[in-house]
């Protein structure tokens, strides 16, 4: 006799809602540890606003525009290339990546050119310049220095991440009926955006 | 072989994504473009009102971050149950945010600047 046991969600051997909820626990991390930093920000920056001010004139305020820019625009590149690939549309759907991965080089480029800049007039920590500085404009480089490195590492994760969605479209492991490794990486992805938000007031728009 | 396609039919729900188009991401986008342009000019040229510009450019990222958390991360048509998450973790960070700085801007001077 002929018996046929069916197991408890048989034929899906994954859960969707559980899969993101997993993730926004990650993101719950990152604010954490972003938080953190946000919270030192905004007490010295009670503390020392005078110093504050001064020192935020040093940063380029339009490369911090064009790099905001940068930044929301790949945000939607990968918002679209995830609309893609539920539609089915591999190859706009990988486009769209590539334009995303383009954008986070711009972005780290950019980021480059500011920092040598900041090295060069020797504004990082420990150069002389930087240890003749008053206490508060010292703290100033401090985090700009600690938090956007720390964000600029989200990047390049972030970045790592987009390849092995780009890889697994290709391969077939990221398919129309089967996303949730490319939605979730795209959330990491605005997750960097969102903190660049908040850093860029933060940072360059204190006047 | 009937259980399996009612238990298929049943998961169905827990399959099926809200289809977000690209006109609404292009006017996402614009609109956060338009945001970011709001805090520069705020920025830039309201230079002498201190504490009305950083009151404004928090409120301008807030926004910007629950366009880009509604739309961008489909908050808004996903199962409300990561709203829920994320509104009680929001309020916690918050709470932790306030009691510090409350604790550290009523402390004398001297103690704060350390």
């Amino acid at each position: 006799m002929a018996q046929t046991f069916v197991l408890p969600n048989s034929g899906h051997n994954r859960d969707d809602v559980a899969s993101k909820m997993g993730m926004w626990l990650f993101l719950f991390t990152e604010l954490l540890l972003f938080g953190g930093m946000f919270l030192v920000y905004l007490i010295y920056r009670v503390g020392y606003s005078e110093d504050f001010l001064n020192a935020s004139y040093q940063l380029d305020v339009f490369m911090g525009t064009v790099n905001t820019i940068v930044l929301l625009t790949s945000s939607m590149t990968v918002a679209m290339s995830i609309t893609a690939i539920q539609k089915g549309n591999k190859d706009l759907a990988v486009a769209l990546l590539w334009v995303t991965l383009a954008a986070a080089l711009i972005f780290l480029v950019i980021k480059y050119f500011e920092w040598t800049a900041k090295f060069d007039y020797g504004l990082a920590m420990g150069m002389d310049y930087y240890n003749s500085l008053p206490h508060g404009e010292r703290l100033f480089f401090f985090l700009y220095f600690l938090m956007t490195g720390l964000h600029a590492i989200h990047v390049i994760v972030g970045a790592v991440i987009l390849l092995f969605v780009i890889h697994g479209i290709n391969k077939g492991t990221v398919t129309q009926d089967k996303f949730m490794f490319h939605e979730n990486a795209g959330l990491y992805w605005h997750l960097v955006d969102l903190i660049w938000i908040y850093l860029f007031p933060l940072f360059y728009l204190i006047h | 072989m009937k259980d399996q396609e009612k238990l298929k039919e049943d998961n169905k729900e827990f399959h099926e994504h809200h289809l977000v188009t690209y006109k609404m991401q292009y006017s996402t986008w614009v609109g956060l473009l338009l945001l970011t342009v709001m805090t520069v000019t705020v920025s830039v040229f309201g230079a002498h009102i201190y504490t009305l510009s950083v009151l404004t450019a928090l409120i301008i990222a807030s926004t910007k971050a629950l366009v880009v958390a509604l739309y961008f991360m489909h908050l808004k048509f996903d199962p409300k149950l990561y709203l829920i998450m994320i509104g009680i973790v929001m309020f916690l960070f918050v709470i932790f945010l306030v009691l510090t700085l409350i604790d550290y801007l009523t402390r004398p001077t001297q103690t704060m600047m350390m």
